[in-house]
């Protein structure tokens, strides 16, 4: 029963990641597009765009969620199910904020004219920048059904869920460190 | 053709009519003969089904209907170009455009490769010793993303919007201000769904391949199709992200007002960039599992060990490497400047080199073999010429200046199709004949088999090799005429014959299906005498194949122990766990849903867009809470507290 499991585990594992190998492409190539419009031909320019507050803000939540969600996977080895309930709803919160802090941003933007057929700096900053928050919603999806399930499943299939929402989340949080770093960053510091 | 009804006056295309009333006609037909041969048990099993086999025979099935239809409209292209100054039917202009745009794009994604990736379904498991993929439920998933995609690109025609912006749909005439219509929102829908299918596909294969094989059979001891799809998935993994963003940003072109690749700011090159970086590695997606099919056939039908094992593995590892560094000589003549240009004919030249090592390789392995011309082996034989006339071509088109003339020529048309077709196609057949006693249990006939190869490679030479003359007289592809001054009508002309000629040899293959069914030949497990762990397993593959796990302490396993230990493989001791096979119905549900939700954005619906949106992720949760590990560990928990 013991091989079982973590064989069929350690094939999720090999395949989730090279899922993400997918993704780190397509984020790639929306990097790669960013670079090649940015900064546009036509105005606004980035600098005049970016505003440093809420970046730092949602870079706070989003960052540390990655430490929380560390926190229960070390509480779930542990065999905690407190320190797994608080790593879990921790990080719910938090990307809950960044998707609120997102939101206000992206809708700051817009309402300052900066929409997305405004120029093709804002429509590669959109289209890179949104699919990144859509990861973020899913995620927040995922957190959700897995809260469902943490009291409902056996433990070890719920470990394993976990395990992989975990890389799936620490993904999403070193394309937010890309996105720091290069399509905000240049612009702002 | 116009009509009345109710007092009001609709236009309807002929052609369109007419496909309407051939595919209902059909329709009906197979609906009634399902229900008097009470075979709906047969269909449910295969439309709720996870087992690798049957998936695998799903791809074959409808990747024969597309290539059938696709096959249709290379008819009726060669009949429009037939004569000069041609008004064959209403392929003209736009309608001509149309055809040449689905038959490219249908051929590439919705025929070559379920071709492939069905055999890999049907083949790559049970050589490699494992009891299924290794995630049985996402492989459905595959499949019926896959065939999402095809539908959403086969139905535009039947809406009147077909897609016409070529398969490359080259930007700007892709983007909403040239093509306003649906057509090239289903080219991007389509692809956009088929793909993420494929790219679960090769995470399937990987891990498969990486963690699935029987105990000793190392990667250096895998047969050579099994290597070759390693290979591919990889390719697959690494360029259709790049196909998925590039459709992305066209999709935001085309449906959200961004400029990304028309406009004063926009880059159309950008497009071709994209398009390209995956393309190019598209292309040899395409051919590295033909060339892995032809691998094992030759060796088995010539007897003997394939020659060069090892330089045929690193042959396709650099032709997969090389495969990412010479999309540019697509582009040669778009004026990126002389340095980029030699660096990319320079690498698009390399690729002969490995190239060539399989080529040799394979003339080495039949040379001092016991060749038996079955027809899989004839399969195998006539690709060796014909790809090396495709191959030859290609070195002929690296080089850069000489590009500048054949560019848009029908010279590249007759070089790719001598190496999809010649590579491709005739893979896939032979690897259709070889397998289809793994997934039927009998064989397809011979005969008709030999007719179906003679027709359908004459006819093959006859329809291409006339258009490398064509081209150098200057036809450009994609022109629905010329006029008899041109010089070039002889060349099409027989280019006719010869497709009407591949397009009897294509009746044959379904008449053979037909007949084999009829009238099946039981061939037991090992009818051609193999050599690799699949034909040591009943046929049809049954679930969990390899009870006992054989230990493999070579290349070609099988063989061996014919050889030494009387047919009898040495039993492995140890084994890790099968995966899970279940019976479903969410991953057919899903196909349904993603339907939806495409068309909702094709046709710009906006509250259905929200709407199987939800439903779309809501599958997402269905799934984790319906998934089958849990299940069993949930029984398992049960078991134990009783």
């Amino acid at each position: 029963m013991t091989t079982y499991k973590s064989d069929q585990f350690g094939d999720k594992q090999l395949g989730f990641a090279l899922y993400l190998i997918g993704e780190l492409i397509m984020f790639a190539t929306l990097f790669a597009t960013y670079f090649l419009f940015t900064p546009s031909a036509i105005n606004p320019t980035p600098s005049e765009t970016f505003e440093l507050r809420t970046v730092i803000i949602t870079s706070v939540c989003l960052l540390s969620s990655s430490a929380t969600i560390h926190y229960a996977e070390k509480a779930f080895e542990k065999g905690k199910g407190k320190g797994v309930w608080i790593g879990l709803t921790s990080t719910l919160i938090l990307a809950t904020a960044f998707m609120g802090f997102e939101i206000h941003e992206f809708y700051k933007y817009a309402s300052e004219g900066y929409t997305l057929t405004e120029n093709l700096f804002l429509s590669s900053f959109y289209i890179l920048v949104g699919l990144h928050a859509a990861h973020v919603l899913f995620g927040i999806g995922w957190m959700v059904l897995l809260c469902y399930q943490y009291p409902r499943i056996p433990t070890t299939s719920y470990g394993q869920k976990q395990k992989i929402f975990s890389y799936y989340w620490h993904f999403v949080d070193v394309i937010w460190v890309f996105i720091i770093t290069f399509v905000y960053g240049p612009y702002l510091f | 053709m116009t009509f009345e009804l109710f007092n009001r006056t609709f236009f309807i295309a002929t052609d369109v009519l007419f496909a309407y009333i051939v595919l209902i006609g059909t329709g009906l037909g197979v609906l009634y003969l399902v229900n008097r041969a009470n075979k709906w048990s047969v269909i449910k099993d295969y439309v709720t089904t996870t087992h690798h086999r049957k998936i695998g025979v799903l791809y074959l099935l409808s990747a024969t209907l597309f290539f059938l239809r696709a096959g249709i409209e290379a008819l009726i292209i060669r009949m429009q170009l037939s004569v000069p100054e041609n008004d064959f039917w209403v392929f003209q202009g736009d309608k001509f455009n149309e055809a040449f745009t689905t038959h490219g794009t249908i051929m590439i994604f919705f025929v070559a490769m379920p071709l492939l990736i069905g055999l890999m379904n049907v083949a790559v498991p049970l050589q490699i010793g494992a009891q299924d993929m290794a995630f049985p439920y996402m492989n459905a998933i595959s499949f019926w993303l896959f065939l999402a995609g095809a539908i959403l690109v086969n139905m535009s025609f039947f809406m009147t919007a077909s897609p016409n912006a070529g398969w490359t749909a080259y930007a700007p005439l892709s983007t909403a201000e040239f093509t306003p219509e649906a057509g090239n929102d289903y080219y991007i829908f389509g692809l956009q769904v088929s793909g993420v299918g494929t790219i679960l596909a090769a995470i399937n294969m990987i891990v498969t391949i990486v963690r699935h094989r029987a105990p000793g059979m190392k990667m250096t001891r895998m047969p050579l199709f099994a290597w070759s799809t390693l290979v591919t998935a990889f390719l697959i993994l690494i360029a259709f992200p790049v196909l998925t963003i590039a459709l992305y940003i066209l999709m935001f072109d085309r449906l959200f007002g961004t400029s990304f690749f028309s406009g004063e700011s926009g880059s159309p090159i950008y497009w071709q960039h994209l398009f390209w970086i995956f393309g190019h590695p598209e292309v040899y997606i395409i051919i590295i599992p033909a060339f892995g099919i032809f691998s094992d056939v030759i060796s088995t039908f010539s007897k003997k060990r394939v020659f060069g094992y090892t330089s045929m593995v690193v042959a396709i590892v650099i032709i997969g490497l090389l495969g990412f560094m010479v999309w540019v000589h697509h582009m040669f003549t778009v004026g990126l400047g002389p340095v980029v240009n030699t660096v990319f004919a320079i690498t698009t030249m390399l690729i002969a080199v490995p190239t060539g090592i399989k080529i040799f390789n394979w003339l080495f392995t039949m040379r001092k073999g016991v060749i038996r011309l079955g027809t899989p082996m004839l399969f195998a034989a006539g690709f060796i010429p014909t790809f090396v006339i495709g191959g030859v071509t290609g070195v002929m088109l690296a080089v850069a200046a000489a590009d500048f003339q054949f560019h848009d020529t029908y010279f590249v048309v007759a070089h790719f199709h001598y190496t999809m077709v010649g590579g491709t196609v005739l893979g896939a057949f032979a690897g259709i004949y070889y397998w289809f006693p793994k997934m039927f249990g009998f064989k397809l006939k011979d005969g008709l088999g030999k007719a179906h190869f003679w027709l359908f490679l004459i006819g093959f030479h006859i329809t291409f090799f006339p258009q490398h003359f064509a081209g150098l007289n200057g036809m450009p592809r994609r022109v629905y005429t010329y006029t008899a001054e041109d010089n070039i009508f002889i060349f099409n002309f027989i280019s006719t014959i010869g497709a009407f000629m591949m397009g009897i040899g294509t009746l044959f293959f379904v008449l053979n299906i037909y007949k084999s069914f009829k009238d099946p030949d039981k061939c037991g497990n090992d009818p051609w005498d193999g050599r690799t762990l699949e034909w040591s397993v009943p046929s049809p593959a049954p679930e969990h194949p390899f009870d006992p796990m054989p230990q493999v302490n070579t290349v070609d396993p099988l063989w061996e122990a014919k050889r030494n230990r009387g047919g009898k493989l040495p039993v492995a001791n140890t084994s890790r766990s099968a995966p899970i096979d279940v019976t479903s119905w969410q991953p057919v549900s899903f196909y349904g849903v993603i339907m939806l939700f495409s068309l909702s954005f094709i046709y710009h619906v906006t509250w259905l867009q929200i709407v199987s949106g939800v439903m779309v992720l809501a599958f997402f949760a269905l799934r984790t809470l319906t998934d089958e590990h849990t299940r069993l560990a949930k029984e398992g928990e049960n078991h134990d507290n009783v």
